[in-house]
């Protein structure tokens, strides 16, 4: 079994690395989080206060959220590709069952994922370094990047595991898109206007938000300003009553696992014609 | 675990999208160390036979094995059974060995299974070159070659003749002759039965997702009787007095004669004296395969019922099932 997974990941790994859509799709990554955090610690250089330590740090918060939006594109994009290009038949034939086919491709969306964090993290810090003329509490930002990683690898998953499930390129691309930026704030907003603090909490339990919920609470936490962690949270990821980061996290990788049999459910039934 | 022997069977397969029945029981089986013809027209279920066979579709009824098990319990498939389904299953911007390489990674062989297949279908020398420049003779060359990667048991083709050019066919008709003498069972489906005729050793003939014969190639020809061609002054009266008399496969050729099946020389002689017209010429004549395979393809059961199932055996003469419009 594990040497059998072992030889689709190689293939998996093969294919995603064997066209451009991987580094294509990383480059709009390293321009945004380049720019974001350049503009971000411009800005912070202005004043010698505690700004001068916070906007670098959010700055690479808010590109780890970003990172997972391209991260779970890519996920999608390498998944439901299968299917537009005609390479499923191959896949499947190779390798019948289709359950494997899926976790390697969770697996192989997972790195993409991670990798993309890595990078944004290699060229945002650096740019924000130019900004601000010196490094903010390395030891948070490092922690950033790691939650980055978690949570770009999460979001690819979940694109892949959509990828397969809805099979159209487009399709997937535009309603996971949508969903994303749209349908998760409009909901996010909704639940956070209720009267009940039990309804109000949900909000941070939507898969979108609770990506946000894991930066900026893993920021919030780290950050040794009393008052300030769970206001910032509530503040930039417009959620009330946030769950900790790591229930948070938690959350996030159930969504993940629901994906996952989504995708399992509709891939293993599907007729490949 | 025995040596996979290669051979396919189907049972009663069926399939259905929504109201239509594209597949509807068919049972046949596939022999090792014989080339099988999988023939029909366009359109008559060859294309999801094959898909439910490879466990691709699933099937709204029956089964399909291969080595006796449903394809999806192989335990290596790659090297069970090779299948070349279409030329389009390529990403454009990969190339040829790329494909290739992340096929051995996963059913997992060797690279230099790559390599080895490439240099049997003739693409080594752009294999670097992405797919999305290759001519469609190219794609049925590299869908070949993936294929081969696992060393089967068996190879399945799905019109593999489509995009070749007269040199790359007669290439493909001599690597399934020597692959079959091997002891392998191929399995190739076309519409064209003039491209089965110097491939295939036995056919599967469908028409409407059901099978409308099973059988060698060589009883097919020989179950398809002589006919009598016969020039006389009045044909059409002859014609006439030929159906009072039960025989009614008749064709007026374009030379004025009238072609007659199900009838030896003596037969009609003797009905063309009762008639009182004369007869100025007979000739014996075989009916070639092309007009066989049009004659079983061409009914339309749109009314539904069930089309005859011919089967060589030597009780019955197959002819005569095969009644013309």
């Amino acid at each position: 079994m594990t040497a059998q997974l072992g030889a689709e990941l190689r293939a998996e790994l093969r294919k995603t690395f064997s066209t451009r859509l991987w580094w294509a799709l990383g480059i709009p990554v390293l321009v945004l989080s380049i720019l974001y955090n350049l503009f971000g610690a411009l800005f912070a250089g202005l004043d010698d206060g505690p700004a001068s330590t916070l906007v670098p740090l959010l700055s690479l918060a808010y590109t780890m959220v970003l990172t997972s939006v391209f991260a779970a594109v890519a996920g999608i994009v390498g998944a439901a590709g299968e299917f537009r290009h005609h390479t499923a038949a191959t896949t499947y034939l190779i390798t019948p069952a289709r359950g494997r086919v899926l976790l390697a491709k969770l697996a192989l969306g997972g790195l993409v994922g991670a990798l993309y964090a890595v990078a944004a993290a290699a060229v945002g810090v650096p740019a924000g370094m130019i900004g601000t003329g010196r490094l903010a509490d390395p030891g948070l930002m490092l922690g950033l990047v790691g939650v980055g990683m978690l949570i770009g690898a999460l979001w690819a998953g979940i694109g892949a595991a959509l990828g397969i499930a809805i099979g159209n390129q487009v399709g997937a691309l535009v309603s996971v898109l949508i969903y994303l930026l749209l349908v998760d704030r409009v909901l996010a907003l909704l639940l956070s206007s209720a009267e009940s603090e039990a309804v109000a909490a949900l909000a941070g339990y939507l898969p979108g938000k609770a990506a946000d919920v894991v930066v900026y609470g893993f920021l919030a936490d780290g950050l040794a300003m009393p008052g300030l962690g769970r206001r910032l949270v509530e503040e930039i990821a417009t959620v009330r009553y946030p769950p900790q980061w790591w229930v948070a996290l938690l959350v996030l990788a159930a969504w993940t696992v629901v994906a996952a049999g989504l995708g399992w459910l509709v891939g293993a039934r599907r007729d490949v014609t | 675990m025995t040596e996979p022997t290669g051979r396919l069977a189907a049972h009663g397969l069926s399939k259905r999208f929504g109201p239509i029945a594209a597949v509807e029981g068919l049972s046949f089986d596939v022999e090792p160390g014989q080339v099988t013809g999988f023939l029909g027209p366009n359109g008559s279920g060859k294309t999801t036979t094959l898909r439910m066979l490879l466990g691709l579709v699933r099937p709204s009824a029956g089964t399909a094995e291969i080595d006796g098990v449903p394809y999806a319990a192989l335990r290596r498939p790659a090297s069970v059974v090779g299948a070349v389904l279409e030329a389009r299953g390529f990403h454009p911007a990969r190339s040829a060995r790329r494909h290739l390489l992340a096929c051995t990674a996963a059913i997992p062989v060797p690279d230099a299974a790559a390599e080895e297949a490439l240099q049997t279908v003739g693409l080594a020398g752009v294999a670097d070159h992405p797919v999305g420049r290759f001519s469609l003779g190219m794609r049925q060359r590299l869908a070949i070659a993936v294929a081969l990667l696992g060393d089967p048991r068996a190879l399945v083709l799905d019109e593999p003749g489509n995009g070749l050019d007269p040199e790359g066919i007669a290439w493909l008709r001599t690597f399934l002759r020597e692959f079959a003498q091997r002891g392998r069972s191929v399995l190739v489906s076309s519409h064209l039965l003039a491209e089965m005729e110097q491939t295939a050793d036995r056919l599967v003939v469908i028409n409407q997702g059901r099978r409308v014969y099973q059988g060698g190639l060589a009883e097919l020809r020989s179950s398809a009787g002589p006919r009598v061609l016969v020039r006389c002054a009045a044909p059409a009266r002859l014609a006439e007095a030929l159906a009072r008399s039960g025989i009614t496969e008749i064709d007026s050729l374009p030379d004025g004669r009238l072609g007659v099946a199900g009838a030896d020389p003596v037969r009609v002689g003797d009905t063309a004296l009762a008639a009182g017209v004369a007869v100025y010429g007979m000739e014996l004549e075989r009916v070639d395969l092309e007009q066989l395979f049009f004659r079983l393809t061409a009914e339309q059961h749109r009314d539904g019922t069930p089309a005859p199932a011919v089967d060589p055996a030597p009780a019955v003469d197959p002819m005569r099932q095969w009644a013309p419009r």
